[in-house]
């Protein structure tokens, strides 16, 4: 079998801050194979977005990884020093934040922006730049022309996929994504998706997708990691976390989604919110919300089992994974 | 019961809906008082809201939803158009007291749980203000116990009256905000987006509370919203809007199942449920509508699939097809055409 | 104004946490001096200033008015700072000055904070013609000229600590005007005052009860910036001799030793401490303006250097 793209063991990520130490992620452990695409799915406070940043090494202060590793292409990203981290960024991975207003310039054009990251990495000639410009914005469905146009110009959803395409320039392997399509409306939502997928799919780069509508990666993505406080509840592939979802955190989400087809059932929802991280509860972190609650979830944090391809931290399938042994 | 957009005359009495519209409409001046460019943000909406119902206003950015209901809360005055409240004119309300009993009687709960609720004091505060302005008529006592009740049928305890803001959560923030609105037992309550900024485990609650406030204590909501799902699941009636104009509107199960306008058709197309396998591709990229200094003719019709050349010319008004009101040239020519129908490519199904 | 529905993401704690700094801003303040070694500095020595300014007899060893010594004398073990002209110990006068500067001093920059904010916040508020009008008024108030305008008023004005308080706020009141309009403009729209308007609050109202008490950090921070500067103006002014001499201020020291030449051929002493209090006073109030500075932005607070573990310098 092929080595992974990305390997990230046991990743810690804590806000140390002087009221609290936060662990916003706690022992976090997955994989992307080349051309996968891997969603991150949970809701707010869950710690997907300090999970992408902590593997993008992108974090600030307070914020800082505590623990484990990140191997990507050999090397492990938490250990390499800014240079080395620089050269990489862009070249063999990029990312694509939630709002494209902030990541881009709004004093310079798109194009401007453009150039600036290709002659960053490497000697191009102008006219190389150029092309290679043009070509990106094709590649996302937009006019070329508008390289000369700045971010304001352009719509929401154009902005987002400008960013997309500035993503691509280098032709990294692994593109990460935190919350591309949440400013943007439904039909334009609809619209990037399926021009990320298609692009995955002709280009063969990886994704790490995080989000917190999981229908939004129903239809994209090969795997889904479930997160809830800080940990992976559930990680399965996409078609059997929506057919068959383990956890009852998972459950509950999947009965939360109002259905537009078939019959009008009552929503159940989730009662209660997410913990603070800063004082978790005892034992299983979900129990104060687990509709299947049993006496052993208030004293023992279950693990990560086994379940046939899916992998579910609830002590439900304890038994099943000891068996399974 | 009286369909949205029905004539203005002729109002029977005896079905007189809560509120209603006329033409509605409201412009805003972009860039100065000499400018141009005027953003056209609602054009001649005609609404009927009722006892005891819930209508959801259905669109994306640059729908005008919101500002719908900024003006039906008279944040500011329509440019053209008349509201009528319980069959007056709400134009003709300018003494102080008019004002206050107009706005004790229609509510408004924001989209925004953070920036909602004033940080400096603690949630009970909007709620008392409310009763010092809209229920003079009790005492401090008996204010105490207003309050209680309304978190109460929020489903809210009653200690969280001294919390802050902040020492609460998003959910509980939107429930506070519907807590405030009842303070002042209104008639309707004009609900702006008010699970958009909620995670999805806690909007479920936040919508079969809103159906309780219906059933139990006879409110009328407008919910307005982006997300068609969950109107299905609350609403009685749906209105979809689309650049500032009114495109299809009817009952929820009807306009759902068989929708006539192709915009309702691409945003039911476009909504994803994560148990559903069908995927439907369009080429539609969902660039906004053009709402500044807009021509006359259909607002949609730049994406519209099936556009004639009837729809660049002459703006299409709400006409009635069967229980549902839709303002599409070709969606009226073919309800009306059924016999000739020939089997090309056609709007409705 | 319509407001902007396109976003639907699920909101993140970081918004809360605005919301806590607002509510526990004095506790937060407290905490951000005690941690801040500058606002520290600052703060000592302001309570050291007001002490000195509340308990004059306590320290000074001798009657600023009376003459204790002989006329110029040098620093001495018996008259530290040297002596006046007319043999007045000097440094009993800074002590015993220190009283009407302080207190000129914040009152100007309370009244003057007071003013602009109520322009600021209305014209924010109300918009159109109040603000195009109030905003003007401001816009004048600024470029006024300000020695040609004392000049004129002193001939109008007895010399003294009321027409100084006058003159001061009159000429800094707009300073910070257009500071705390661009606050209240961003707060304006912002959904808790719309709710306000929406149940039928009164204008007035919504300005004093609504927006004034979310902007006490941005309010405490103007005043504590004029007063930087209303320090140094306040002596400034007294120095040219729009003062009164009778009044014992350190600006007036400064007046007094001039007119003696008590750098040329007194004792310069006379001249350099109330110049340098001046300073130093200055010094205290921006020192301490430091904490706000960290309570606005959370990326200036200090870290806590935690365990760090497999991290190379990055």
């Amino acid at each position: 079998m092929a080595e992974p793209l990305l390997e990230v063991s046991d990743l810690s990520v804590a806000y140390l801050t002087e009221a609290a130490d936060v662990r916003a992620v706690d022992q976090v452990s997955f994989t992307v194979d080349r051309g996968e695409f891997l969603g991150i799915v949970g809701e707010s406070g869950c710690g997907k977005s300090t999970l992408l940043f902590g593997v993008g090494q992108l974090l600030s202060p307070p914020g800082e990884v505590v623990g484990g590793s990140v191997i990507f292409r050999g090397s492990d990203m938490v250990r390499l020093t800014g240079d080395e981290l620089r050269n990489m960024r862009w070249r063999d991975y990029s990312v694509v934040m939630q709002s494209a207003m902030n990541a881009l310039n709004p004093m310079k054009s798109i194009g401007a922006q453009f150039k600036d990251t290709l002659q960053a990495h490497g000697s191009m000639s102008s006219a190389e730049i150029r092309e290679r410009s043009a070509e990106v914005l094709k590649l996302v469905g937009i006019d070329p022309t508008h390289l000369a146009s700045y971010p304001h110009q352009l719509s929401g959803g154009m902005r987002q996929r400008a960013m997309i395409a500035m993503a691509l320039l280098l032709t990294p392997q692994l593109v990460m994504m935190d919350e591309p399509t949440s400013a943007l409306d439904v039909v334009a939502q609809r619209s990037l998706m399926s021009k990320i997928k298609e692009l995955q799919q002709r280009l063969g780069f990886a994704v790490l997708f995080v989000t917190h509508d999981m229908s939004v990666v129903s239809r994209y993505s090969d795997r889904v990691l479930v997160m809830y406080a800080g940990q992976i509840a559930e990680a399965a592939a996409t078609e059997e976390i929506f057919e068959h979802p383990l956890h009852p955190y998972t459950r509950g989400l999947m009965s939360a989604f109002p259905s537009l087809r078939g019959p009008r059932r009552e929503l159940l929802g989730i009662p209660g919110s997410p913990p603070d991280l800063a004082r978790p509860p005892a034992g299983c972190r979900f129990h104060p919300r687990c509709p299947e609650v049993m006496p052993v979830c208030l004293s023992h944090e279950p693990e990560l089992y086994p379940v046939g391809g899916a992998e579910v931290r609830c002590l439900l399938y304890a038994e099943q994974a000891k068996e399974a042994v | 019961m009286a369909e949205p957009g029905e004539s203005q005359e002729n109002m029977p009495t005896a079905d007189e809906p809560l509120l209603r519209t006329v033409d509605l409409t409201r412009h805003f001046r972009l860039g100065g008082m000499f400018s141009k460019h005027v953003l056209h943000a609602v054009d001649d909406f005609n609404i009927a809201i009722h006892e005891r119902e819930i209508v959801a206003l259905v669109g994306e950015s640059g729908s005008g939803k919101s500002t719908v209901a900024w003006l039906l809360a008279r944040v500011y005055p329509p440019t053209r158009g008349e509201i009528y409240y319980r069959g007056r004119q709400l134009r003709k309300l300018r003494s102080r007291k008019d004002l206050l009993a107009y706005r004790g009687e229609v509510a408004m709960v924001f989209q925004d749980p953070f920036s909602a609720f004033n940080p400096v004091f603690r949630v009970s505060h909007g709620v008392m203000r409310n009763l010092v302005l809209h229920r003079p008529e009790l005492g401090r006592e008996e204010r105490r116990r207003e309050a209680e009740r309304v978190f109460d049928s929020v489903g809210l305890s009653p200690k969280m009256l001294t919390r802050f803001p902040y020492e609460m959560s998003g959910g509980e923030r939107q429930r506070v905000g519907f807590a405030q609105a009842l303070a002042v037992r209104p008639k309707l309550i004009l609900a702006d987006e008010p699970v958009s900024m909620l995670d999805v485990s806690i909007r479920a609650g936040v919508l079969n509370m809103m159906a309780g406030l219906r059933d139990q204590e006879g409110v009328s909501i407008l919910y307005i919203t982006h997300d068609i799902a969950s109107a299905r699941y609350v609403a009685d009636r749906v209105i979809v809007l689309y650049g500032g104009h009114l495109v299809e509107a009817g009952p929820t199960e009807t306009v759902l199942r068989d929708p006539k306008h192709p915009y309702t058709q691409l945003l039911l197309s476009a909504v994803a449920d994560p148990r559903e396998k069908v995927e439907s591709i369009s080429a539609d990229t969902g660039e906004p509508p053009k709402v500044i200094n807009p021509t006359e003719g259909c607002r949609f019709r730049w994406r519209c699939p099936y556009a004639i050349e009837k729809c660049s010319q002459v703006t299409p008004r709400p006409s009635p097809i069967g229980s549902v009101q839709v303002a599409c040239h070709v969606a009226v020519a073919e309800a009306e055409d059924v016999s000739t129908r020939t089997g090309t490519a056609s709007v409705t199904k | 104004m319509a407001t902007d529905a396109a976003s639907n993401t699920a909101i993140t704690e970081p918004a809360a946490v605005t919301d806590a700094e607002v509510r526990a801003e004095p506790r937060r303040f407290t905490r951000a001096v005690l941690h801040n070694r500058k606002a520290m500095v600052g703060a000592v020595i302001l309570l050291i200033m007001v002490f000195v300014a509340v308990f004059p007899g306590l320290i000074a060893p001798y009657d600023p008015q009376a003459t204790v010594g002989p006329p110029n004398a040098s620093p001495s073990s018996a008259h530290l700072l040297g002596t006046t002209q007319l043999g007045q110990d000097v440094l009993s006068q800074l002590i015993w000055g220190t009283r009407l500067t302080l207190w000129v001093t914040v009152v100007v920059s309370v009244i003057a904070t007071f003013i602009s904010m109520i322009i600021g916040v209305t014209a924010a508020y109300i918009g159109g013609l109040t603000d195009r009008v109030l905003t003007v008024i401001t816009d004048v108030f600024l470029i006024l000229p300000v020695l040609p305008l004392l000049i004129l008023l002193s001939a109008y004005l007895t010399p003294g600590v009321s027409s100084l308080i006058i003159v001061l706020t009159i000429t800094s009141w707009a300073f910070q005007a257009r500071q705390l309009r661009s606050q209240g403009l961003s707060v304006r729209n912002r959904d808790f005052l719309v709710a306000a308007r929406v149940r039928g609050e009164r204008p007035l109202y919504i300005i004093l009860v609504e927006i004034v008490p979310t902007m006490t950090s941005l309010l405490a921070a103007s005043f504590l910036a004029l007063a930087v500067f209303e320090v140094g103006f306040a002596a400034s002014l007294q120095f040219l001799g729009l003062g009164n001499s009778g009044e014992l201020m350190w600006g007036t020291m400064l007046y007094n030793a001039q007119q003696a030449a008590a750098l040329e051929s007194g004792n310069p002493w006379w001249a350099l401490a109330p110049g340098l209090a001046v300073a130093v006073m200055g010094a205290g109030f921006a020192l301490v303006n430091y904490a706000f500075d960290e309570i606005g932005n959370p990326a200036l607070r200090p870290v806590r250097r935690g365990k760090r573990r497999g991290r190379a310098s990055a």
